[in-house]
């Protein structure tokens, strides 16, 4: 999947803002998704059904989310498995 | 479900609605008291070709947003008509939030077909990975119980009971039983349904839907009519708020009404055709558990949903048990048959004429059927003082109950 930092942030804050009702100042790369953004267990399921459908990858199955703590561990996750795609074709 | 008068008398202190008429127990009494129209024909309805009925009554978009997101995600439709009449009931019960221990029974005839077919479709068509965690929370059976009891944090014992057309009377004898037994001081009580066009179909199948006013919606549902042909699919929520009278009396909380007895049995000789003296029986066994006799009921509140076989057995059942003389009516003419909600909401309406000493008419009740027993069906609004009312509920699969409720 050939996209950009940029494209990243902007559709990964576009599908959270729609699925959980966040504001743009909710959005900040610090921000804890559990503490801060206020996602509980069920929210961090959904959060991944979200970004599969946005993103057209799947990121359920053979990797540990556990580690995504913040929105800025989510973006660098997804370009991750974006880069890992394009090595993979 | 034996309310005895040495057990704790059980009263009423807060009501809560949502009906096709719109959010609100006010709104609901106008629209009754009014005889305004809310059946209306279904679009998805027309669709179906071999579906006779083509009409159902429904509650208007509901603006959710105040239902906070991480509750509203595990709602379906029937969970936020029960989410606001809980809290309405509450409200009028003079809580902010639950009170400490509060009881919650409610169920409903079907959980969301909605969100079912959502679910199955996805799963079917191969893609489960779009299914998300709260679809199931949506389509549990006990789901707007649950859901609606953690969004308002009801902490006491809570059950969702099923019972079909009879579930919302069912829940609130069960409540006033668990009133009366010790297990909760007080209970949020009730039913609640969401509409699908799946429930005309069904219906429709066993050919007991209204078709012959497909062209004119607000006459199709005519309980205890000549030329009544079936009943109307509809949908809502009502609750009721029971508590014991000392406690009531000690919070100076008004009391709207005591149940006085609750009564249910079992048909089983067909799941689908009542029998007049299986509902009689019903009705009998709530007089005489209260110690009344016929003559003490003012009024019967039927649960007469306009069908051929209901009706006629129902009125028969009251006939036996009362005479040609007791005022009867039938809120289905107004309301359709919400299912679930429907004891609950048509108890609401019967608490309002109690208070008001107005006896409300069978929509669309113009000529007595032949075929149903002579009693004194109202057929216009008339002032009548009602100090003692009997309603039925009697369900698809046999389920019946009577309560009498006294002001």
């Amino acid at each position: 999947m050939n996209i950009s930092k940029e494209e990243i942030i902007r559709q990964t804050n576009e599908a959270l803002k729609k699925e959980f009702e966040l504001t743009d100042a909710q959005l900040t790369p610090q921000a804890n998704l559990k503490d801060d953004i206020g996602l509980d267990s069920l929210d961090a399921v959904d959060m991944v059904v979200v970004l599969e459908q946005k993103f057209g990858m799947n990121i359920r199955q053979g990797y540990d989310l556990r580690s995504i703590v913040t929105l800025q561990d989510l973006y660098n996750f997804i370009e991750k498995i974006a880069q890992e795609s394009m090595q993979n074709k | 479900m034996d309310i005895r008068a040495n057990f704790p008398k059980v009263v009423i202190t807060g009501l809560g609605a949502v009906s096709p008429y719109g959010v609100g127990v006010g709104t609901l009494k106008n629209g009754l008291y009014e005889g305004a129209d809310c059946i209306h024909r279904v679009e998805e309805l027309e669709k179906l070709s071999l579906v006779k009925t083509k009409v159902a009554a429904t509650v208007q978009e509901i603006d959710y947003s105040s239902i906070p997101r991480q509750r509203r995600r595990s709602m379906s439709r029937m969970s936020v008509y029960a989410y606001y009449a809980a809290q309405e009931a509450l409200a009028q019960a003079g809580y902010a939030q639950a009170p400490e221990g509060l009881g919650f029974f409610m169920g409903s005839t079907l959980n969301s077909i909605s969100v079912w077919l959502d679910v199955c479709t996805q799963c079917l068509g191969g893609h489960a990975e779009l299914v998300k965690t709260s679809s199931f929370l949506q389509i549990m059976n006990h789901s707007p119980q649950a859901v609606v009891g953690q969004a308002l944090k009801i902490n006491g014992p809570s059950f969702a009971g099923a019972a079909a057309c009879a579930t919302g009377l069912f829940n609130i004898g069960l409540a006033a039983s668990a009133i009366q037994s010790g297990l909760t001081a007080q209970a949020l009580c009730g039913g609640t349904e969401e509409y699908h066009p799946m429930f005309s179909a069904c219906f429709d199948i066993m050919q007991a839907t209204s078709h012959r006013f497909n062209d004119q919606p607000a006459l199709s549902c005519r309980p205890f009519d000549a030329q009544r042909d079936g009943l109307v699919c509809s949908e809502g929520c009502g609750l009721l708020f029971l508590e014991r009278e000392d406690l009531a009396l000690a919070r100076g909380a008004r009391i709207l009404g005591e149940v006085v007895s609750f009564s249910s049995n079992t048909e089983t000789e067909n799941i689908a055709n009542p029998s007049a003296q299986t509902m009689r029986f019903c009705m009998q066994s709530a007089l005489d558990k209260a110690g009344l006799t016929a003559k003490d009921i003012d009024f019967v509140n039927a649960h007469a949903t306009a069908t051929l076989a209901g009706d006629a057995a129902e009125s028969s059942a009251i006939h036996q048990v009362f005479g040609s003389s007791v005022k009867v009516n039938s809120f289905k003419g107004h309301l359709g048959h919400t299912m679930g909600a429907a004891g609950a909401l048509e108890l609401i309406a019967c608490l309002h004429m109690m208070q008001d000493g107005v006896a409300l008419p069978t929509k669309n009740l113009q000529t007595p059927a032949p075929d149903c027993a002579p009693l004194d069906y109202v057929r216009q609004k008339e002032n009548f003082t009602i100090r003692t009312l009997l309603k039925n509920s009697f369900a698809i699969g046999g389920n019946n109950c009577s309560l009498i409720v006294r002001r």
